[in-house]
């Protein structure tokens, strides 16, 4: 597919008019996006919009701009949740990013259900925020962590997660798609292995899939599944956290407060039905709408061209790169990856290609990526992370070929 | 919108003398006669740099380092081990706050070293700053901790 379609493909799916920072940078390649994505001038008209047309507390006021703000952040969580294949609405929260979902699986359901004597299984792939959370809760409850490894490429080792997994298994917390190396976990499998031998929980971490893959929750088979807004164009500070709802009405409440309650008594309360009753506080309405946009320019562009179209770039910039001397590059076949580069150049530190890069307007990241596990297995402390994402294009890996080129020659001459 | 610093300022940055003490770092190597050590991390890169140093009294004899790090933070290391073998500890505490001054200031009238000019070039470079710092830091905690 992407062969026959490749050279439409390598400009960009998004014009660059529609994202406002890129339009007022020509210059800036941004290759940064699995960080975090620029904004299109849809998601801050929506923003905008909100707090001018609808701006009142959300289930608050008996008086029409509050059933007014009430009506557009529902509209909002019915657009994302059919963007994300979430039939039964009320199963979408609203949180602030992919890191207070996971939270608040882990604080609600882990702490009322794994116990001394259970086992949680991670894997050496996740991002901190998948990893850190189930870690401290193994060790709060006595329970016992289990880390499943990782192929040569950097993928999960399914033969190991099906010996690791057992009847004492009590959740399996698994990535979507590795933000580090891009690698992407065949759900399906993993489902199967789990299924067929526990019955565990599984919590995917998807915020780097809903961004760049079509993403159907109830199509998935997994039990809880956590995504951030602001990197599929929407505002920081929106996310979602997706689940069952047997699993998320058995659940205590994550935090207390104002909107999550039924009845307060003196020494007792009870909460508010799915999904408020996990949403204490007044709700980011403002963010919510906002994300509703980006999904809606994202379906706009048809999630599936968006896939096709990282995957040209990808495999167009991986071919170049891999021409340079002294490259290695992590991960597993551009056609198990999304759009993300990650790689090392001998005797160069990723910092100093940051910063090289930086002097010719190609952004990228340099650092652990939050995976501080995967980097110890790679070996290094440090990778170099260019990502790609629907305004890219081929001036965007022609400037950081060409950079890399430079900073090659700058350390190579002063041997 | 790339860094505020010119193209002229990053090949200030990466003179010739930064970049020869990162290729051949001096004092890279373990002390076992080692009086007093400390590491420290870069969480941004989780790059890390341990200095080791023998005290002689209130002198520092001996200045070494191992670890790993970027051309910015090897280079700092080993003009650190340069700089400060042979002072006090206090003068030694000294040139770190001179050092903390050059780089928050750069058009500041703070007399370096020769040996330590060239870190001034990476003053343009915030984000590079935490890397100057970790040998000083690690230096610091060492020194703090022989006492």
């Amino acid at each position: 597919m992407a062969s026959q379609t490749h050279s439409s493909m390598l400009s960009p799916l998004a014009p660059r008019a529609d994202f406002p920072l890129l339009a007022a940078n020509p210059g800036l390649h941004y290759l940064d996006s699995a960080a975090t994505s620029q904004k299109p001038a849809v998601v801050l008209d929506a923003l905008r919009g909100f707090y001018e047309t609808a701006n009142a507390n959300p289930h608050r006021g008996a008086y029409a701009l509050s059933a007014k703000a009430t009506d557009v952040y529902h509209e909002a969580r019915a657009t994302i949740a059919r963007f994300v294949g979430v039939a039964d609405t009320d199963c979408l929260i609203f949180t602030r990013g992919a890191t207070e979902a996971m939270n608040l699986v882990v604080s609600s359901w882990g702490r009322a259900n794994v116990h001394a004597g259970d086992e949680v299984v991670i894997t050496a792939l996740e991002h901190h925020a998948n990893f850190v959370p189930w870690q401290q809760l193994a060790r709060a409850s006595g329970s016992t962590l289990r880390i499943v490894e990782l192929t040569p490429h950097q993928t999960i080792d399914l033969e190991q997660l099906r010996s690791v997994v057992n009847h004492r298994t009590k959740v399996v917390a698994i990535t979507h798609v590795s933000n580090a190396v891009g690698a992407i976990t065949p759900l399906d499998e993993v489902v199967r292995i789990v299924r067929s031998r526990s019955s565990a929980v599984i919590a995917v971490d998807g915020a780097q899939a809903v961004p760049h893959l079509p993403v159907h929750f109830d199509a998935l088979g997994v039990d809880f599944y956590a995504f951030s807004g602001h990197k599929l164009l929407g505002p920081m500070g929106s996310g979602c956290l997706l689940g069952r709802r047997a699993l998320l009405e058995a659940m205590p409440p994550y935090q207390y407060g104002g909107d999550m309650i039924e009845w307060v008594r003196d020494t007792e309360s009870t909460w508010n039905v799915l999904p408020h009753k996990f949403e204490a506080g007044t709700p980011n309405a403002a963010d919510a709408v906002g994300l509703a946009a980006a999904v809606t320019y994202l379906e706009g562009l048809d999630m599936r061209k968006v896939r096709a179209h990282e995957l040209a770039l990808l495999e167009h910039a991986e071919a170049r790169l891999q021409a340079l001397p002294g490259v290695t590059v992590y991960g597993p076949p551009v056609a198990q990856r999304s759009g993300v580069l990650s790689f090392s150049m001998t005797d160069v530190h990723p910092h100093d290609l940051a910063t090289i890069l930086d002097q010719h307007g190609v952004c990228i990241r340099a650092g652990h990526h939050c995976a501080q596990p995967l980097m110890r297995r790679l070996g290094v402390s440090a990778t170099a992370r260019a990502s790609f994402y629907v305004y890219s294009d081929e001036s965007d890996v022609d400037a950081l070929i060409g950079a890399l080129t430079a900073a090659q020659s700058l350390f190579s001459t002063a041997s | 919108m790339s860094g505020k610093a010119s193209s002229a300022s990053i090949a200030a940055m990466y003179q010739e003398a930064l970049l020869a003490h990162h290729r051949s770092p001096h004092n890279r190597r373990e002390m076992p006669d080692a009086t007093a050590s400390a590491a420290h991390r870069n969480p941004v890169c989780g790059d890390e740099i341990r200095v080791m140093v023998r005290l002689d009294g209130d002198h520092l004899v001996d200045v070494s380092f191992t670890g790993r790090g970027c051309s910015v933070a090897t280079a700092s290391a080993s003009m650190m081990t340069d700089a400060v073998a042979g002072l006090s500890i206090s003068e030694a505490q000294g040139l770190s706050a001179a050092l903390e001054r050059t780089l928050a200031l750069p058009e500041a009238e703070v007399t370096l070293p020769a040996v330590l000019v060239p870190l001034r070039s990476v003053a343009p470079f915030p984000g590079r700053h935490g890397c100057v710092r970790m040998a000083w830091q690690a230096l610091l905690e060492a020194l703090s901790s022989g006492r």
